[in-house]
């Protein structure tokens, strides 16, 4: 079977791409793309049954299914396709790009359909091939007219259903917003849409970093609104992928952006302000401890609590106290570190004597998070915090450190250098 | 412990350049002058670099130049800063960097800055610390780094770092230990180590490692050869390698080897790649395994390419 691979003609490969583009052309809401084992079409083709003619025509083709919007490929047919649609592209470009071919604009915009035909089908075979993308991002810019500006998001969105991790693709739809950004007000229902798009991706493609850092991107293009709107939306998802630490990132990105819109605000609506973006940290930190409790084990809710506190600690105690001072009505909020720590205390306490044999690898992996995040913790505390603080801690540190040393062996050092580090004067 | 099957990998990198006709090296011919990288620097490490024709070699690279100074990842293909850095670092490997018009490289690297001190990958705008790493590192082996603004560069690198320590692709990313080296190789060829806290990251890089010795990318995930490198060079960079188990490493490392067709992969048992391969001997190469060259941890080339560059009377 895999010797047919190389025995197509020019011709028949040509042919082929002939087939590809028409598809592509016949039906432009293909959303999903995928390539198909040879001896798995005999097995989709009985499942057509009665079908439209479209899929008749295709009928006869043993290298293109289609249903439903669902595009599949042999896999027997990739090399001389991508081969053909490589050699059609490059032509169509070269032309599109020599001065002298312009007679007239109609001429350019033929070269220019050829190049984006044949960049379509060459980059659902080879998504990162950068010079399609590229060849793509002049003709547009020469338009700029939203629906064509919507069509390439389309195509990405495509090729990242099947390709969730391509640069490219990602970096594509960047630019694209970038372009919107500048000429249409459509732009905030395009960064809703475009959020909501990674999360489905998130779903299938786990911790996909790409996915998450375009998600972390379209915040700087956020509202208040907006920025308060996605923590509400995101959090049912983040409960359910706790192991998911790109999503955590994703909160502490939004969380932030909050935070810095209020450092920007002072007027008299600052202490509503503040008010509610501490209730936000508080609600955070109470969620963030009941996943801890229900999941054993997972670094990244550990990780998440660490920013919390820290955060609440170092920065918004400052904040809360010169607010406070400044309100008419006092802000009816009061960090009282003393009582957080205490409550840290006893959170990292019950973590860690659960189950003292550990022979589960969760039960021993939460009291090494928890180990962990006390060392974190007596690392943020400023020497201002007062000393009752600093020798609660110390004691802590004490069961800490035999902790950590007794249930991860293999990080003494690194436990020794750290904890060492801490007493230095 | 295991061995490292070094001629082995030798045939195996070879292997890979002469087969172009599966399709998993034709969809990557986008980035070959990436893959000339990994598998020259790897066969350098291995005492074996006389092992493939140099002027064919060199040749190609040319031909990958596009008119702007920027190489692209293969003849005909747009150029970008990813592909410009691999052909620099190649024609280092042999020697060759002065066949260059280093003004014209650097020129097209230069005009990529942006006012933010941060670098586009090519004229497309995309921005990425990667591509600080690329201009600065470039630059310096072009002995041109003073043709940018170093200190904005600097300053934008610094904005990227987060709560914990690490550095993400733009400020507010998560962190990651392939955006982390970047930055920390940026910064510590452009001498502005002091912006990063070394305790606080090396801790972080520190829980990279997981119980079977290996080192992932991020919390949660699981261990990758390519860490070995990314993860290792940046603590030697910031003074932090002792914090590590350094014998579990090599250990881990070892048993991603095919031994039998040569190569090495991401975890133990997976197909191998020429990518995985180059990583895991340069990994191995820091940890000091016998019979390896070293390698210096910033510029990803071999100590003796570094110390010509910059050391040799021309």
């Amino acid at each position: 079977m895999s010797t047919r691979e190389n025995s197509y003609t020019e011709a028949e490969a040509l042919n082929l791409l002939a087939q590809l583009e028409r598809i592509l052309d016949l039906d432009p809401l293909i959303d999903e793309v995928g390539f198909i084992h040879p001896s798995q079409f005999a097995t989709l083709k009985e499942e057509i049954g009665d079908s439209l003619s479209l899929e008749d025509r295709v009928h006869e083709s043993t290298s293109f299914w289609i249903r439903d919007h669902k595009l599949g490929i042999s896999t027997q047919i990739l090399i001389p396709v991508y081969k053909a649609a490589k050699h059609a592209f490059i032509s169509a470009l070269r032309q599109y790009k020599t001065p002298g071919n312009f007679s007239g604009k109609s001429q350019d915009d033929t070269l220019a359909i050829e190049v984006m035909i044949h960049s379509k089908a060459l980059l659902l075979l080879s998504c990162d091939f950068a010079t399609a993308w590229n060849s793509r991002k002049l003709i547009v810019s020469n338009k700029r007219l939203l629906p064509i500006l919507m069509d390439e998001l389309h195509l990405s969105a495509l090729v990242l259903s099947y390709s969730p991790k391509s640069e490219q693709a990602w970096s594509h739809r960047r630019w694209v917003i970038n372009m919107i950004a500048r000429n249409c007000s459509t732009l905030q229902w395009i960064i809703e849409r475009e959020s909501e798009l990674v999360e489905k991706i998130a779903e299938r493609s786990k911790m996909n970093y790409r996915a998450w850092n375009h998600r972390c991107w379209l915040v700087s293009f956020m509202t208040r609104e907006q920025v308060l709107d996605e923590l509400k939306k995101s959090r049912n998802w983040s409960g359910l992928h706790v192991a998911d630490n790109s999503c955590f990132h994703y909160r502490r990105r939004l969380m932030l952006r909050n935070l810095e819109g209020f450092c920007y605000t002072q007027d008299n609506n600052s202490s509503g302000y503040f008010v509610e973006t501490y209730q936000i940290w508080k609600e955070e930190l109470d969620w963030n401890e009941s996943l801890i409790k229900q999941y054993v084990g997972r670094e990244a809710l550990w990780l998440h609590r660490r920013f919390l506190s820290m955060y609440l600690i170092k920065h918004m105690a400052t904040h809360l106290l010169a607010v406070s001072c400044q309100s008419k009505p006092k802000a009816s909020v009061d960090i009282d570190i003393d009582s957080l720590m205490d409550h840290e205390l006893c959170l990292v306490h019950s973590c860690s004597t659960t189950i003292a044999d550990a022979n589960f690898e969760d039960f021993q992996a939460q009291a090494i998070h928890s180990a962990a995040y006390m060392l974190w913790l007596t690392k943020q505390i400023p020497e201002y915090q007062g000393i009752d603080i600093q020798e609660k801690l110390r004691a802590g540190v004490g069961d800490v450190t035999r902790m950590l040393k007794r249930s991860c062996p293999d990080r003494s050092s690194l436990w020794d250098y750290l904890v060492g580090y801490h007493s230095e004067p | 412990m295991g061995e490292l099957a070094a001629d082995k990998h030798v045939k195996y990198i070879i292997s890979v350049e002469k087969k172009k006709d599966s399709f998993e090296s034709v969809v990557m011919e986008h980035l070959r002058l990436n893959g000339a990288y990994w598998g020259l620097t790897t066969l350098d490490i291995l005492g074996k670099l006389d092992a493939v024709d140099e002027e064919d070699v060199i040749s190609w690279i040319l031909k990958c130049q596009d008119e702007s100074g920027g190489f692209a990842g293969n003849i005909g293909h747009d150029p970008h800063v990813l592909y410009t850095l691999s052909a620099v670092q190649v024609l280092a490997l042999f020697d060759k960097v002065d066949i260059l018009d280093a003004d014209k490289v650097s020129n097209y690297i230069v005009g990529l800055q942006n006012e933010d001190g941060s670098f586009s990958g090519d004229i497309w705008g995309e921005v990425d610390t990667r591509f600080s790493y690329i201009a600065i590192c470039c630059l310096s082996i072009l002995q041109r780094l003073d043709k940018i603004n170093v200190d904005k560069a600097v300053e934008y690198i610094v904005s990227c770092k987060n709560l914990d320590g690490g550095f993400g692709c733009t400020p507010g990313g998560e962190s990651h230990s392939g955006q982390i080296f970047c930055c920390v190789g940026a910064l510590a060829i452009a001498g502005a180590l002091h912006h990063v806290d070394k305790d606080l990251l090396g801790w972080w890089l520190c829980e990279r490692q997981v119980k079977s010795g290996g080192l992932n990318g991020r919390p949660e995930k699981l261990p990758d050869v390519c860490y070995s490198w990314w993860v290792l060079s940046s603590l030697i960079m910031i003074d932090r390698v002792h914090w590590i188990n350094k014998d579990k490493l090599v250990k881990f490392i070892l048993d991603c080897q095919d031994m039998e067709n040569g190569g090495i992969s991401d975890r133990p048992d997976d197909a191998v790649d020429v990518f995985h391969t180059y990583f895991g001997v340069a990994g191995l190469s820091l940890l000091e395994y016998p019979g390896l060259k070293p390698i210096d941890p910033a510029y990803a080339l071999p100590v003796d390419v570094v110390n010509r560059i910059f050391f040799s009377k021309k």
